[in-house]
């Protein structure tokens, strides 16, 4: 989904299926912030993690264990 | 009782211990001042000089008995609800003994004021808030920074000599480097945070101080940490810099300004700097903002966004129910990151003690159109400076903002992070900034402050 063409559609059709109510200056906001977060959400949705290590509930704290 | 008031925090500490200063004095002096310089500010949201007074009477002898603080509008007091500068917060909200407040009081601290902050914490420029925002002393057009905003502002203007700010994506580093002071992110989990009321879901947000230089930190940080945080010499310190955006897409006095403040850590401490790789670091950013939002709403519900109070403001209410729809895979994918990222760093900090790079790419910018000029370009402020501040809260590391120079009027600072559980020695390596420049950035003043002391 290209977020610059497509943030009226997308912000229209998801706030009908979530049955969130907008106003206009709401509208405006959220159709501006889908086009700066969509296109490095996107981004980051195609990223192949799948080697990637697991930390199921990290220890923020402290540095990742040993593997 | 004005040359009390512009003492640092341990040495309005240590002349009260040492009857030079009459802690009552210097409390009514602290809420003289902030009448007279807070209307300029919009620092200190409210005082309550009967629970200072209060608190005064029953203050233990600890390490900061009777010195008067701050504390940010994200914490409950005993008389006072948390409004995280919003007019609907999204969560419950009462009176109560935070963590932070338990720390100040059993440490002898005064809490004289609430701090302003950037409403729902949910920016780095302070300008929008449920207050009206905060003003930054160096120049009160430009931005405070936020979320900590007030606090910032508060003891930048010498309302406060110390303030408690909380920090979920840079929130504490941000405002230290807009208005000149040192901040420091503890590392996860290792400073108060009961009573916040997204500790139980939050795994970014940590408590935190902002002074003026480091010594104060250390001071306040180990009475939220409920800790001694001892310093130490530092040598040989091995600096890590990082050839990318978030240090090179910089405005060239900030690049110039904390190179050189590099260059002076490595020669002071007899040290090196190593260039590393974060290859991550960008994706590892969207990954910060798409976790801290995910527990963000949490338990917010969609009944509760379509009766938003209408004095939330219309920024906030649109990002509100934008993040609503963002992809729960997306946050899978940001937990992956986060270990990525967090394995990356354990590896790199294998090499290097320290990582830095500038705290925000830019001076703050006005208040009314908070964009940045960078090399690549115009970015709003928080396009800018999230590169830079998420990665701590990411991964939990601690993170230090230290000033070290000073264009167009208004500060520019440098970041240091290190290793979980080194804060101590990004304290330390603070101070060996400082004494490397002479103090000239920790000690300098705004003109609101130097003004009214030079009159």
């Amino acid at each position: 989904m290209e977020a610059s063409s497509n943030a009226n559609d997308f912000i229209g059709i998801a706030i009908a299926a979530y049955g969130i109510e907008a106003d206009e200056i709401e509208l405006a906001v959220m159709r501006a912030a889908h086009e700066m977060f969509w296109p490095p959400i996107l981004e980051l949705l195609d990223l192949d993690n799948s080697e990637a290590p697991v930390e199921p509930t990290p220890d923020l704290s402290r540095a990742p264990e040993e593997r | 009782m004005n040359e009390a008031l512009d003492l640092s925090l341990r040495e309005q500490t240590r002349a009260i211990a040492a009857g030079e200063t009459d802690a009552g004095e210097l409390l009514e002096a602290t809420l003289r001042r902030i009448e007279e310089r807070n209307p300029t500010l919009n620092a200190v949201v409210e005082t309550f000089p009967e629970r200072s007074r209060e608190m005064l009477a029953a203050a233990p002898q600890g390490p900061l008995h009777g010195v008067p603080v701050v504390i940010k509008d994200e914490w409950p007091l005993p008389w006072r609800a948390q409004r995280f500068g919003a007019a609907d917060m999204l969560a419950d909200s009462a009176p109560g003994e935070s963590g932070p407040y338990r720390a100040l009081r059993d440490a002898g601290a005064v809490i004289v004021g609430v701090g302003n902050m950037h409403e729902l914490g949910a920016s780095s420029t302070g300008n929008v808030s449920v207050y009206g925002p905060a003003r930054n002393p160096w120049s009160t057009e430009r931005c405070p920074g936020g979320s900590s905003s007030g606090p910032a502002s508060a003891v930048a203007a010498r309302l406060v000599a110390g303030a408690v700010g909380a920090d979920g994506i840079g929130s504490i580093r941000y405002p230290a480097a807009y208005c000149g002071l040192t901040g420091l992110k503890p590392t996860f989990g290792r400073s108060a945070m009961a009573g916040h009321h997204m500790a139980e879901v939050s795994s970014t947000i940590v408590s935190g101080p902002l002074c003026a230089d480091a010594a104060d930190c250390r001071l306040l940080a180990s009475v939220l940490y409920g800790e001694e945080l001892r310093g130490g010499e530092v040598q040989g310190l091995r600096i890590g810099v990082i050839r990318d955006e978030v240090s090179e897409d910089v405005a060239p006095a900030v690049r110039e300004a904390c190179e050189a403040a590099v260059e002076d850590l490595r020669r002071e401490t007899g040290g090196e700097v190593r260039e590393i790789e974060l290859p991550e670091l960008a994706a590892a950013t969207l990954a910060t903002v798409l976790i801290a939002n995910g527990e963000s709403l949490n338990n917010v519900t969609r009944e509760r966004l379509n009766h938003l109070d209408p004095e939330l403001s219309p920024l906030g209410r649109g990002l509100l129910k934008y993040r609503i729809l963002l992809p729960a895979a997306a946050t899978v994918k940001s937990a992956q990151l986060r270990a990525i990222a967090r394995r990356r760093l354990a590896a790199v900090f294998a090499d290097v003690d320290v990582i830095a790079w500038p705290t925000v790419p830019a001076v703050a910018p006005p208040l009314e159109a908070p964009l940045v000029e960078l090399p690549s370009g115009t970015l709003t402020a928080d396009q800018a400076n999230v590169r830079g501040g998420a990665l701590a809260n990411l991964t939990g590391i601690p993170a230090v903002s230290v000033p070290v120079g000073n264009s167009q009027g208004l500060p520019i600072a440098l970041q240091l992070q290190g290793a979980w559980g080194r804060d101590e020695l990004l304290l330390d390596a603070a101070e060996v900034l400082e004494r490397a420049n002479g103090r000239r950035w920790v000690d300098a003043l705004p003109p609101l402050a130097a003004d009214v002391l030079e009159a």
